[in-house]
């Protein structure tokens, strides 16, 4: 090979190497650009996923649930009309901070005939869970007596569109109270279990006096336990009490409830007729206050029952000299539910009676209702009510109402 | 007579609470997890026992933990149930 040769080859080479280099160099930047948006890329997959982490997994959680329903009412008194209506709109707060600590919280919210809007707390409570089998609720809390109030009067859990007789404000059962509650489950072997203890400031008591026609007082007697949370206890005293639930049955749950303590008379209903000649009320000893309870709900299958009765008791006392008798108001109902599967109507009947002191409020009721499943939160329901009072000799009003309960 | 029957009153509450609470307070911090098949059996137990059952699909996994812990107290659960049924329904959705 000669001289010349070898120089035209390595111009060759060099030129090839040349080449090769320079189209490389395009290839090779790509490729670093790429590299970088990879890179990118998985840094913002580990951002995402930790955040989606973050969302499902706080420490913290805000949650609101609740309930709300409307309706039509058609009764037969002559002296109403039927008219829809919105019952209630009940939303719950839900704070909560890991496992450790709940702040729970329901309004109820009502349209008034007047159409004003009425907003009262149903309740609040900070719950401490202690434990697996204690749970510390301190506020205002819904009674733990029996078990219509506590857990079924939600609308889009009772059956009917109405609560029974007694179960209600004003009624035989207590509503509300505001103190310190410890409650939880346990297991007795194979048997499950769940209590409440509480103490409260317990209710406030009204009386009624019948004047003598002449300027002063005949005689003054019980005219109702208003056993609901107030914010001040105006008589000082408390009262205890809980309920103790034992699960025989998976399917069977029967409950005993108490409640004791004293109570006394805080205001005259209707004010004093007298014109200022009733006794005064400061300083009066309180009486005895008891109430018991017994509660069964049984399910299989299609079939719901449920049996309830509640007792309130206030024993004899003395205004100013004027001797109160002892009065008792109970209430119970039985409730039979029975589910047509698959499809997604429903049946109810209940048979529940009303007992006061005073022949005029009580009411004897046989409630009858079907209802349709639109979804297992959103119930549609047709109702009627079969009203008497035998006690006062007078027939109390019939009526049928339809309501939508939604859940959420 | 009536406050000392109320101070007695307090104190049996007081002592009933740390009766129950100094023996497992420590073991709060360190609970067992859910099982999903013990969950799916409690949830079938309890929840049906005052309301119609809600899909699992109803709520995120987050909603349900409030919702579980809202019925723990509501319902009497225990805490191991709790997170039984929460393991079930959150693993359901």
């Amino acid at each position: 090979m000669c001289k010349s040769d070898r120089k035209t080859r390595r111009k060759a080479a060099g030129l090839l190497l040349t080449s090769s280099v320079v189209m490389a160099i395009p290839s090779v930047l790509y490729a670093a650009t790429e590299l970088e948006q990879l890179k990118q890329e998985v840094e913002q997959l580990k951002l995402d996923v930790a955040q989606a982490k973050e969302w499902s997994e706080p420490y913290s959680l805000i949650h609101m649930a609740g309930y709300a329903d409307v309706g039509y009412i058609s009764d037969d008194n002559p002296a109403t009309e039927d008219s829809f209506s919105v019952g209630t709109f009940a939303p719950i707060f839900h704070y909560q901070y890991r496992d450790l600590v709940m702040l729970e919280s329901e309004l109820e919210v009502e349209l008034a005939e007047d159409g004003s809007t009425e907003i009262k707390l149903e309740y609040l409570t900070i719950d401490w869970m202690m434990s697996d089998n204690a749970v510390l609720v301190a506020g205002q809390f819904l009674s733990p007596i029996g078990n219509f109030r506590q857990n079924l009067h939600p609308s889009w859990i009772n059956k009917l569109p109405s609560a029974p007789p007694g179960f209600g404000h004003d009624g035989a059962a207590p509503v509300s109270d505001l103190g310190v509650q410890l409650r939880g489950g346990f297991f007795l072997g194979d048997m499950k279990a769940n209590y409440s203890l509480y103490i409260g400031n317990g209710p406030e008591v009204k009386a009624e006096i019948e004047d003598d026609g002449a300027g002063g007082v005949d005689t003054i007697e019980f005219d109702g336990v208003e056993a609901e949370a107030f914010g001040a206890d105006a008589d000082g005293d408390k009262v205890f009490g809980g309920r103790l639930g034992i699960f025989p049955l998976n399917s069977l749950e029967l409950g005993l409830s108490f409640l004791s303590g004293d109570a006394t008379v805080t205001e005259y209903e209707g004010g004093d007729p007298t014109g200022g000649n009733a006794p005064t009320l400061d300083g009066i000893n309180g009486s005895a206050y008891d109430v018991v309870g017994v509660d069964i709900s049984y399910q299989r299958k299609a079939l719901d029952l449920r049996y309830e009765y509640v007792s309130t008791e206030m024993s004899a006392t003395n205004i100013g000299g004027f001797d109160l008798e002892a009065a008792e108001w109970t209430t119970w109902y039985a409730q039979v539910a029975y589910r047509f599967l698959p499809s997604k109507y429903e049946a109810v009947i209940r048979l529940s009676e009303f007992d006061s002191p005073h022949n005029s409020s009580d009411q004897e009721q046989l409630a009858v209702g079907f209802n349709y499943l639109f979804s297992n939160n959103f119930i549609g329901k047709l109702g009627f009510e079969s009203n008497d009072n035998p006690n006062a000799g007078q027939t109390a009003y019939d009526r049928w109402m339809l309501q939508l309960a939604y859940g959420f | 007579m009536k406050n000392i029957f109320n101070r007695n009153r307090l104190g049996l509450v007081i002592g009933v609470v740390l009766w129950t609470a100094l023996p497992v307070v420590h073991a709060a911090d360190f609970p067992e997890k859910g099982d999903f098949v013990k969950g799916a059996k409690a949830w079938a137990n309890n929840c049906t026992r005052c309301h119609n059952l809600r899909d699992a699909k109803e709520l995120r996994d987050d909603q349900w933990i409030t919702t579980t812990f809202h019925m723990r107290v509501r319902a009497g659960l225990t805490g191991q149930e709790t997170r039984d049924i929460l393991t079930f329904l959150q693993q359901s959705n």
